[in-house]
């Protein structure tokens, strides 16, 4: 697991400061780190490893039991697929989107400031605000969608967006889009800031296209933002919680249930603790697997 | 920003007639189109906020209102119960914030400029916590709060809170730190100053940006983090913004024009500070996410 380089270049150069006076000021933030984030992880994984109820003072070891129950759970099924379409849509249609935007944004565009503003803006409202604004406008009758179909003769098409299982989950995705387009493309921005403008002008006289530029200057050139990007969004895709919950409390049915608020239901509505860390464990260590690359890239950057 | 000239030159000597001011003016055009469709739904949520609830029944939510009143804000204010929230919010976001911004900036500096030992296996398991999602944490700290006597307490959720905002501010910190030059903190070493000096003295004035920057992506996560506020506090005097939020909602599930004022109180501080403080916010997301 651990970086096994790290004591043998220390030999390098022996410093005055290293020793216990770093250690005094890294201890506060690693005891604090290890007591409510280490611990408590680890100590998940031991739960998933007993049939706890959450309530009662004792419990039973049952080895793998938890795990092996998961996959005739069609919940868990259901959960598993709904994460994995979460991942995969909000993940690709924000940074696309995002990407978008940004090489317009760096374009010849009036009031840039004021646009890169209100496409950011749905990132830094609490989730469950998100979640309540558009449980808003999906209102079957008093909601706003539903309200600009039946406006322009779309009656046909309004329909309780988040009451059914066929377009829960796509509704809970589009507010999960609309919140995140804005992180890529502010990422995105500052990349292209980064590209010469000679190359453009040059390819220009070349007698390139636009596209032809785009794929032969801007793409190579945004490369480490691509990277990053999709790295944090990827993370943060497996994060999902606060905005189901909230939204649809993982309904209609079990319709939007993600592995976060299955777990949780697990957990603190049918005192099954041991079992919900187990689903907690599953797609926490899937999402440790794939973030891995990220995490080793940042620790040897900085090295 | 005018960097027009150059290409509108060679424009010009090529058979393309000046396509480039008019390609500005349509893409103003379309970009202002989208990102009013963009804010739209916060458009929405204000004018339903200021109109009669019947009103809004009788004329739809996309109608402009007839009469304007401000009735939706007293009492989604009264029955939101958000005069606790906010204070309880605002408490956390005190107690939590610089004392997180604190820690990580030491552990940042001893990772970026003390040679501590095993520096990289710190740095990688405290990366590592970038990745963790919180519900994986939430029975053991619930199990840890209730035997400490924490549950349904705002000091319960600050061990949590700390621990996962470490791992982004020591990213952003200590790639800050590694820029500052060694030759400064060097000679202040050779005149006497102990390490702990020349931390306040002058690594942290120097950083200034850099740590207003987390402090301010720090105090938003804080403002709106919910699940462990869900799942620690159980009592409405002692619930923050998010959870409050989320009971008022289900409160006002059919009084339409309340309920957008209510989530219009809960956002409009946020939107505020975001509005004024975006330069810091976007500085700080760019370089933390892109190499320091």
């Amino acid at each position: 697991m651990a970086v096994l380089t790290a004591p043998r270049k220390a030999t390098r150069k022996k410093t005055r400061h290293g020793g216990l006076v770093a250690w005094g000021f890294a201890l506060p933030a690693l005891l604090v780190y290890a007591g409510f984030l280490v611990y408590p992880a680890l100590s998940s994984l031991w739960f998933s490893f007993t049939d706890w109820d959450g309530l009662s003072a004792g419990y039973n070891v049952v080895g793998l039991d938890n795990y092996t129950a998961l996959p005739s759970d069609p919940v868990v099924r259901q959960a598993a697929l709904n994460n994995l379409i979460w991942a995969v849509v909000t993940v690709v249609a924000p940074v696309v989107l995002g990407l978008v935007l940004a090489v317009i944004l760096n374009g010849k565009v009036r009031g840039k400031p004021v646009l890169r503003l209100i496409f950011y803006t749905p990132a830094v409202l609490p989730l469950v605000s998100v979640a309540s604004i558009w449980g808003w406008l999906y209102n079957p009758e008093y909601g706003a969608i539903n309200a600009a179909l039946r406006a322009v003769g779309l009656d046909g098409l309004a329909q309780p967006w988040l009451g059914q299982d066929s377009t829960a989950l796509g509704a809970t995705m589009v507010a999960a889009i609309w919140l995140r387009v804005g992180f890529p493309m502010l990422l995105y921005l500052a990349a292209l800031q980064g590209i010469s403008a000679d190359l453009y002008e040059a390819a220009t006289v070349d007698g390139a296209t636009r596209w032809q530029q785009f794929w032969h200057i801007t793409m190579p050139g945004l490369k480490p933002a691509h990277y990053v990007v999709i790295a944090l969004s990827v993370i943060d895709s497996f994060k999902v919680f606060d905005l189901i919950y909230a939204m649809t409390y993982g309904g209609p049915g079990t319709a939007t249930q993600v592995m976060g608020t299955w777990m949780y239901f697990n957990v603190f509505q049918y005192n099954q603790a041991g079992y919900g860390t187990a689903i907690a464990v599953v797609i926490t260590v899937v999402a440790i697997a794939v973030s891995i690359p990220y995490v080793r890239s940042q620790t040897k950057e900085h090295a | 920003m005018t960097t027009v000239l150059m290409p509108e030159a060679t424009i010009a000597t090529t058979h393309t007639p000046p396509k480039k001011a008019k390609g500005g003016l349509s893409t103003t055009v379309v970009m202002t189109l989208v990102a009013l469709l963009w804010i739209s739904p916060l458009v929405l949520l204000i004018i339903t906020a200021v109109r009669p609830l019947s009103d809004f029944v009788a004329n739809g939510p996309l109608s402009w209102p007839s009469t304007f009143t401000f009735q939706n804000f007293a009492d989604a204010w009264n029955i939101g119960n958000f005069a606790t929230t906010y204070r309880n919010s605002l408490i956390l976001l005190i107690l939590k914030v610089p004392l997180g911004v604190f820690v990580s900036a030491m552990l940042a500096y001893a990772l970026a400029k003390l040679r501590i030992r095993f520096g990289r296996t710190i740095m990688y398991t405290v990366f590592l916590g970038l990745t963790i999602p919180i519900y994986i944490t939430i029975v053991p700290v619930f199990v840890m709060a209730r035997s400490a006597g924490l549950t349904d307490s705002l000091i319960g959720l600050i061990g949590p809170y700390l621990a996962f905002g470490i791992p982004f501010e020591v990213l952003v910190l200590q790639s800050f730190f590694r820029q500052l030059p060694d030759e400064i903190l060097e000679a202040a070493r050779i005149d006497g100053a102990g390490a702990w000096r020349i931390f306040l003295t002058i690594v942290l004035p120097l950083s200034a940006p850099a740590l207003v920057t987390v402090f301010i992506l720090d105090a938003v996560a804080t403002w709106n983090e919910f699940l462990f506020a869900l799942i620690l506090l159980n009592s409405d005097a002692h619930k923050t913004i998010p959870v409050g939020l989320l009971n008022f909602q289900g409160q006002f599930s059919n009084n339409n024009t309340g309920l957008a004022a209510g989530i219009l109180i809960a956002v409009v501080p946020i939107l505020i500070a975001y509005t004024f403080l975006q330069r810091w916010i976007v500085g700080g997301l760019t370089a933390g996410a892109s190499k320091g």
